[in-house]
């Protein structure tokens, strides 16, 4: 019998989701559900499920196995609960939660509900970042010394107040940055302190540096931007002692569009052209992983402890100091 | 047209070759030759002594090792010679300060030779901001990473450190002079990790700014032999009103090499060095302050000296602290 998905969100990450599960191997999607049945229809209409009237009853839906969460992240920890609390699996998008406090609720109340809880870290399924994870793995590059990791895009507030809104969002740090921060963790485990710096004018301008240090080695920034008026902009370089990789994605589009009218849509963060997309690729191997009782490969656990990280990138800029890394329990 | 007589002291470091071929071609310079302690000959008149080549200048660029700049510069002050010294200025501060004190009782004029300001690209950059087209600028990432230089770069005596002495001051200096403003905190992370070396091949510094905005700068050895150019210098700037992105020697070629086996990149864009020190003799001619003194390399080896002190200390270190 196919997983049978219910999605909570219509924003970039539930639209996304949304469209990821439609013909998805071993899954069905079955029902959108929104703050409000208006905001939840347009998408349930494009893909021809039906609209859940609130979030209680997404997760009472007796025809939903897995609940995907991609509502704002300050209300995570209220929609994992109640999914977890129906007896279903749940996958949430990231950041797990907003505090830790909640997100270790997230965990206890799936782990006592004896349901699967998945993080969407994303990026772990790009394919430019499993490459050099394999590269790195493989002692191609030698020991890693020096990483620099950048994210960019144009500000998102205008038209999601709640993002601009710190205690409700994390800002760029919680949004943006956290991906590099989870993938410094997947590809060289858990570092030893952090530096940050940011500018969050509240409503404004919002950018982070990180300078993030290992026991002896590596030494690794990491830049955070709302600012890339120009779009979605990734970058990284990985100098070990035996090489460097470089990676930018303003330079790997194989497919460019001009237009007489100028370029279009440049708020909307652009895949690469591949067959599948990363998105699809995340939630196809929960799918997989689910039917073969495995664990998700970025569990809550794993969730809580890449958040944590960027709270400490955040308690570091607002104190002007370095801060220890210990890993949360 | 008057020209400034001009000779070069030390081949020590390795820009020394491209300063003589400079000072051979400005058109305001008549080259006087250089000095080589090593006795090596070199195009252009060879001193026997940096007195001979002193007595024959009206002022000299130092090409020295970093520690050797404090002796070369007292000595062309007693000779009554202006000085444009490589970066660092020094590797000490108080070097730095004996320098500036030496150069003022003496009457001469004291730069440092930092070629980033002369670069077009960071001069527009520099009107855009103070046009205030870009908004306040509140943070500014920078990259000045480079090859390993190899010669006596790796020495703590000579170099009087590694990565950080070598390449923190040219975006230091830039960055000063861009946002018009001073550092007051430095945070720096270092390593030895590519070349066996005793010093740092690999840093990163996040610096405060009095007026508020902060920036990094990546000073690292950490490009690979097999990397297409020697390095580069770049600036991520984020205003309030617009973000801009900077590469100083992005202007290049791509030369695909058969017969040497190698990708190169190969630069077209202006000659920084001849805009540098064209700039420094331009102002010795008609007795105007040189563009970058040695009150601007102090400033900047303020930030090295910070970083070192912060990397010791585990902690940011304040300006405060080291000047």
């Amino acid at each position: 019998m196919p997983l049978r998905i219910g999605v909570i969100g219509t924003g970039f990450a539930g639209s996304t989701h949304a469209r990821a599960a439609v013909r998805l191997p071993g899954a069905e999607l079955r029902a959108i559900a929104a703050a409000t049945i208006a905001e939840a229809e347009p998408l349930a209409t494009e893909l021809g499920v039906r609209v859940a009237p609130d979030v209680p009853s997404l997760c009472a839906s007796e025809d939903v196995d897995l609940v995907v969460v991609a509502s704002p992240t300050y209300l995570h920890a209220e929609h994992v609960i109640a999914a977890a609390r129906a007896g279903k699996q749940v996958f949430c998008e990231k950041p797990i939660a907003r505090t830790l406090d909640d997100a270790r609720a997230m965990v206890r109340a799936c782990e006592d509900a004896g349901v699967r809880l998945a993080i969407g870290h994303v990026v772990r399924f790009f394919p430019e970042y499993r490459r050099a994870k394999e590269l790195l793995d493989a002692g191609t590059l030698g020991q890693a010394a020096v990483a620099t990791l950048t994210r960019g895009t144009l500000s998102v507030g205008a038209t999601r107040a709640w993002y601009l809104d710190a205690a409700k969002s994390g800002g760029v740090v919680l949004d943006l940055m956290l991906h590099d921060l989870d993938v410094l963790r997947w590809w060289f485990g858990e570092p030893a302190r952090v530096y940050g710096k940011r500018v969050a004018d509240r409503g404004g301008l919002e950018y982070a540096l990180a300078s993030v240090r290992y026991d002896d080695r590596p030494i690794v920034q990491l830049e955070a931007s709302w600012a890339e008026h120009a779009g979605f902009r990734t970058t990284f370089e990985l100098r070990g002692d035996r090489g460097m990789l470089v990676h930018d994605s303003r330079a790997v589009a194989p497919f460019v569009v001009q237009s007489p009218s100028g370029a279009a849509g440049a708020a909307v963060i652009p895949a690469p052209t591949l067959r599948e997309t990363p998105y699809r690729r995340q939630l196809r191997d929960l799918v997989e992983r689910l039917a073969r009782g495995e664990p998700p490969l970025v569990d809550g656990r794993e969730g809580l402890r890449s958040l944590g990280l960027g709270l400490a990138v955040i308690e570091s800029a607002d104190r002007n100091d370095v801060v220890p890394w210990t890993v949360p329990a | 047209m008057r020209r400034l007589r001009v000779g070069l002291a030390s081949w020590a470091h390795v820009h020394a070759a491209g300063l003589a071929r400079t000072l051979a071609s400005l058109p305001q310079v008549e080259f006087t030759g250089s000095f080589d302690e090593t006795g090596a000959a070199h195009d252009g008149p060879s001193h026997a002594s940096l007195d001979a080549l002193l007595g024959a200048s009206e002022a000299i660029v130092i090409a020295s090792t970093n520690a050797a700049h404090r002796r070369d510069t007292e000595a062309a002050a007693r000779a009554g010679v202006h000085v444009l010294c490589e970066k660092p200025l020094a590797t000490t501060i108080a070097d730095a300060l004996a320098m500036i004190d030496a150069c003022r009782a003496a009457g001469v004029q004291l730069g440092v030779a930092l070629p980033v300001r002369s670069s077009p690209a960071v001069i527009a950059l520099k009107e855009a901001i103070d046009r205030g087209t870009l908004g306040r600028i509140r943070a500014v990432r920078g990259t000045n990473p480079g090859q390993y230089p190899g010669r006596w770069f790796g020495d703590p005596i000579e170099a009087g450190g590694g990565a950080a002495m070598d390449h923190t001051v040219h975006l230091a200096d830039a960055l000063r002079w861009l946002l018009d403003d001073e550092f007051v905190r430095v945070h720096a992370e270092l390593g030895s990790f590519l070349y066996g070396l005793p010093v740092e091949d690999c840093g990163l510094l996040t610096l405060d700014l009095s007026g508020g905005a902060f920036a990094s700068i990546d000073c690292g050895w950490s490009r690979p032999a097999t990397f297409p150019t020697w390095g580069g210098v770049t600036m991520h700037v984020v205003g309030e009103r617009g973000t801009v992105d900077i590469d100083v020697f992005r202007q290049s070629l791509t030369h695909y090499d058969d017969a040497a086996g190698v990708t190169r990149l190969i630069g077209w864009g202006d000659d920084l060095n001849a805009l540098m020190v064209g700039g420094f003799v331009d102002a010795i001619l008609a007795g105007r302050p040189v563009p970058i003194s040695g009150e601007d390399g102090l400033r900047s080896l303020e930030v090295v000296v910070a970083a070192y002190r912060s990397a010791e200390l585990g902690r940011p270190v304040s300006i405060s602290e080291v000047a």
